[in-house]
Formats: structure tokens, C-alpha cells, sequence
């Protein structure tokens, strides 16, 4: 009869296989399995079982399982990520894009502004350019006809001075006689009329 | 303890391999009561301090909680030990 | 009064031989092998380039956990090869702790101080023979004696230094998978015992009987109590098996 002895201390386990008993021994062996197995103490064959199958598990799980799985979540993630960077690389051609056709749109825009400006510029000009040409007819139109004016007012006025040099030499010499000297009379009749005429 | 065992065996009227089990059933109580009390204030002590630095930066949430099961699992090794000692008295 | 007969533990935890040298214990070290075995064995024949579903993202999860919330948490970005062993450890050892709470099972294999041990031995012989192999005999030198510490305060240092790294560490490494495992056991017997004898006592009070959904619902809760119990435990051993690598590669830190 094959019987084990586990001792258990400070962080290690002996073992001592023993290789034969007494039948008295044996009796009281048997007697103290009825009884139940220390709950301390382990037991042979639960820590025999329990290495073989962790071990198993473990050699299973380093070699064949692990490296499985983890291969295929390698493979996974890298897809994702490379997924990612396609998205990602996809939206920056498409803000490029964007930002192309914003530039574009801008020089589109600009240069319709720089149009408009100068036929603005162009259409101020030529409207100055009336204006004055305009304005420039007018006060002609105007100094001419002041000229006019005043020419006829002058030749009325002679006129005028005449008829009355006339009469007044005409009165003067009926009422005198005499015929008044031509110069005098037709300067105190220029003085009356430039009186009147600046009253 | 010792004469309380005692007075409980008299009164029963054992002898004296009750009289052992008796001190032991009375010892093993005693030694995990014991063991419990300084672990528990410990690892009273260690998660109010986890949660304390877990609120203030919440960042570190991760790493505060792997060393606060660290520090549990020391402390606790104490109350622990004091399990095994109630067993092995009580057996 | 009412007589409440509590079973000898020794009786709690006893199980015969389902043959010779083949147990209870024994039986659930092997499932919990063998679940796990094909937990990844189904989960690497599934289509790995879609969203994973089921049983792979189960396992997908488990490996995700062990590289984010424990390597890269205690040894760093080179110790990303301890993956598979730390992941084993854990799902072994989650799976052991789980049938704590399975009806018919009953019992969870690490309550048995065999598998915590011998869990706790091959992490010792692991992370020893790492220290060796990255720091040579220094690793045992410095261990002894420590450099950066004052040097009347070495021998001291190096002592509990010593003891720590060789006797301390797996001996609560296994301790504190079985206490807390066997804790857990015997508070569920504890409560079911009591919750037994209550419905089934021969008494007079008309009250004892229907207060029995006290200690029954302290069962229910105990038992959800165990799930977290037994996922904690499977996540601190394997972290700490993680730092003790960790603390081997670079004893520095």
C-alpha cells in the first residue's frame, strides 16, 4: 500500500512517499480517511491532478491557443487601423479638395470685384468728364450771353445818352438861343444816367 | 480564558482531553477575532485613501485601482493567516 | 430551543473518491482545464477579420484584461510575452473558484490548499528563474544585500528581503487564494445549515419557520458575494504574480 506524507513549511511542500506500512499503521490510516482529509494539508492527489491539468492548459494555451487568437487580433486591429488611416487620408484629399476649390472660388471672386471696380472707375470717369464738359457748355453759354447783355444795355444806353444830349441841347438852345456847348451837355448827361442807372 | 474553560468543564463535568478542546474552540475564536481587527482598519484605511485620490484625479483612476488591490491583498494576507490559525486550533 | 448541529469542517470539505486517487477537487482542476481549453480552442476557429461575438469575444476580453489591467500595469510594454501565461493562470484559476457557487458542484477547487499551492510554487520557480536570468547572480546579491539602503541597515534589509522574495510570497500568495476561498465555503455552508435547520426545526414558535427567508436571503446574497469574491481573487493572485516577475526583471524599483 502506497501512502504519501505532506508536510507543509514556509512557502515549500515536502513530500515523503512511503513505501509500505505496518497493517496496524495501515488501520490507522485508513481510519483517519473516514474521518476526512486535514483541511490544510494538501493532498497528494489533488495537487498530482491540478499540476497535469494547469499544465496541460498552459502548454495548450503558449503554444497553440494564445497565438492563435492573438494572431487573428492582430490581424483585426491592423485592418481597423489601416481602415482608419484609409478614412483618415480619404478626408484630408477631400479638405484639400475643399480648400482647392475655396482658393479658386476666391481668385473667381476677386477678380469679378477687380471688373466691377473699374467699369465702376470707368463709368465715374466718364460722368466727371460729362459733368464738367456740361457745366463747362453751360457757363459759356452763360458768359456769352452776359456779354450780350451787356453790349445791347451799352448801345441802348448810347442810344439813350443821344436822344437825350438831343432833347437837352434841343431844350436848352429853344430856351436860350443859343446852342450849349455839345461837350458839356453830354457829359451832365452821362452823370445823370450813371446816377440813375447806379440808383 | 483558562478559567473560563475550566468553569465550563467543571459544570459539564468533562475531563481533561475536553478541557484542551475547549481552550482551542476558545483560542480559535479569539485569533480570528483578533486578526480581523487590524486588517479591517488597514483596508478600511487603504480604499477611503484610493477613492480619496481617485476623486481628486480621475485620470489616474486606472493605476490608484491596481494598487489599491495590491495594498487590499497585503493587508488582507494578515486576516487571512489569522483564518488559517482559527481552523487549525478549531480542528 | 433549537438544536443546530454544524458539520466537523473536515466533513464540509470532504468528498470521496469518484476511483481511486481521482476526487472532487481533482474533477474540477481538469474541467476548469479543459472548459478553458475550449473556451480559446472555439474562440481561435471563429473568423477573427469580424467583430467578434460569443465565445471569442469572451476570450478576447480575457486577453484583453490580462495586457491592459495587469502586464501593462505591473511589468510594462516588454513583458507583453508573459501574456499567455498570466492568462492562463487567470482563467485556471477563476475557473477553479467559480463551481464555489455552481449548484451540484459546490465547492471550489482552490479551497483545497493542493491548488493554491502548487499554483503558488511554479509562480515561485517562475520568477526566481526570471530574477536569474536577467540579472545573473546579482539578482541574489542584491537581494541579500541591497545597495541602495545605508549600509549598517543592509544585513536587516537583506534578511526580509530574502525571507520575502523566497518564503513570504508564495506562502501568502497560496494562503490567500485558499483562506479567502475556504472563507467564502464555509460561510455558504454556514448560512444553508442554519437556513436547513431552521425550516426543518421541531419547535412550537410559529415564528421561527417563516423567518427562515433571513438567513436564506444572506445565502442568495452570500452566493452573488462569492462571484465577485472568486473574480477578485483570480485578478489579485495574477496581478501579483505579475508584480513579482516585474520586481524579478528590475529589482531596482
Amino acid at each position: 500500500m502506497q501512502s504519501v506524507t505532506v508536510t507543509l513549511g514556509g512557502g515549500g511542500v515536502q513530500v515523503v512517499l512511503l513505501p509500505g506500512l505496518a497493517p496496524a499503521q495501515a488501520e490507522e490510516e485508513t481510519e483517519a480517511l473516514e474521518e476526512g482529509p486535514s483541511p490544510i494539508a494538501p493532498e497528494a492527489k489533488e495537487l498530482l491532478w491540478g499540476i497535469g491539468a494547469f499544465v496541460v492548459f498552459l502548454v495548450l494555451m503558449r503554444l497553440v491557443l494564445f497565438p492563435k487568437l492573438k494572431k487573428g487580433m492582430d490581424a483585426r486591429y491592423g485592418k481597423i487601423r489601416a481602415d482608419h488611416e484609409e478614412a483618415d487620408a480619404v478626408r484630408e484629399q477631400a479638405l484639400r479638395e475643399v480648400a482647392d476649390y475655396q482658393a479658386e472660388l476666391d481668385t473667381v471672386k476677386a477678380e469679378a470685384a477687380s471688373r466691377v471696380d473699374a467699369v465702376r472707375r470707368q463709368l465715374d470717369n466718364e460722368r466727371s468728364g460729362r459733368l464738367t464738359e456740361v457745366n463747362q457748355q453751360i457757363a459759356e453759354q452763360r458768359a456769352a450771353a452776359a456779354t450780350a447783355a451787356e453790349e445791347r444795355r451799352a448801345a441802348a444806353r448810347s442810344t439813350v445818352e443821344a436822344a437825350v444830349v438831343a432833347v437837352t441841347t434841343a431844350l436848352v438852345e429853344r430856351s436860350t438861343g443859343r446852342a450849349p456847348d455839345a461837350e458839356t451837355v453830354r457829359r451832365a448827361a452821362s452823370d445823370v444816367m450813371s446816377v440813375g442807372a447806379s440808383s | 480564558m483558562e478559567s473560563l474553560s475550566r468553569l465550563i468543564v467543571e459544570q459539564a463535568g468533562l475531563n481533561a482531553d475536553d478541557q484542551k478542546a475547549a481552550n482551542a474552540a476558545i483560542g480559535a475564536g479569539f485569533a480570528y477575532g483578533l486578526a480581523a481587527i487590524g486588517p479591517g482598519i488597514g483596508i478600511g484605511y487603504v480604499v477611503g485613501k484610493a477613492i480619496e485620490a481617485m476623486a481628486r484625479q480621475p485620470e489616474a483612476a486606472g493605476m490608484v485601482r491596481t494598487t489599491m488591490f495590491l495594498g487590499i491583498a497585503f493587508t488582507e494576507a494578515l486576516a487571512l493567516i489569522g483564518f488559517v490559525v482559527f481552523i487549525l486550533l478549531g480542528l | 430551543m433549537l438544536a443546530l448541529e454544524f458539520p466537523p469542517i473536515n466533513e464540509v470539505i470532504r468528498w470521496k473518491d469518484l476511483f481511486p486517487t481521482f476526487n472532487k477537487v481533482a474533477l474540477i482542476g481538469c474541467l476548469a482545464a479543459l472548459i478553458g481549453i475550449s473556451i480559446f480552442l472555439l474562440a481561435g476557429r471563429k473568423n477573427p477579420m469580424v467583430a467578434p461575438t460569443g465565445v471569442r469575444n469572451v476570450a478576447e476580453t480575457g486577453v484583453e484584461f490580462i495586457e491592459d489591467q495587469i502586464v501593462m500595469q505591473t511589468i510594462g510594454r516588454d513583458g507583453l510575452g508573459w501574456t499567455p501565461f498570466l492568462l492562463t493562470l487567470f482563467v485556471f484559476v477563476y475557473l477553479c473558484n467559480l463551481p464555489g457557487i455552481i449548484p451540484v458542484l459546490q465547492m471550489p477547487a482552490t479551497a483545497r490548499m493542493a491548488m493554491p499551492l502548487f499554483l503558488a510554487v511554479i509562480v515561485w520557480v517562475i520568477y526566481n528563474v526570471v530574477g536569474f536570468k536577467h540579472n545573473g547572480l546579482s539578482y541574489l546579491t542584491g537581494m541579500v544585500w541591497p545597495h541602495n539602503v545605508p549600509v549598517a541597515m543592509r544585513p536587516l534589509v537583506g534578511l526580509i528581503e530574502f525571507l520575502s522574495n523566497i518564503v513570504l510570497r508564495p506562502f501568502s500568495l497560496a494562503v490567500r487564494l485558499f483562506a479567502n476561498m475556504l472563507a467564502g465555503h464555509m460561510l455558504l455552508v454556514t448560512f444553508a445549515v442554519l437556513s436547513n435547520a431552521m425550516l426543518f426545526a421541531e419547535t412550537k414558535q410559529v415564528l421561527l419557520k417563516p423567518m427562515t427567508i433571513l438567513p436564506f436571503f444572506m445565502l442568495l446574497f452570500l452566493t452573488l458575494f462569492e462571484v465577485l469574491v472568486g473574480f477578485l481573487q483570480a485578478y489579485i493572485f495574477t496581478i501579483l504574480t505579475a508584480v513579482y516577475i516585474g520586481l524579478a526583471r528590475h529589482p531596482e524599483h
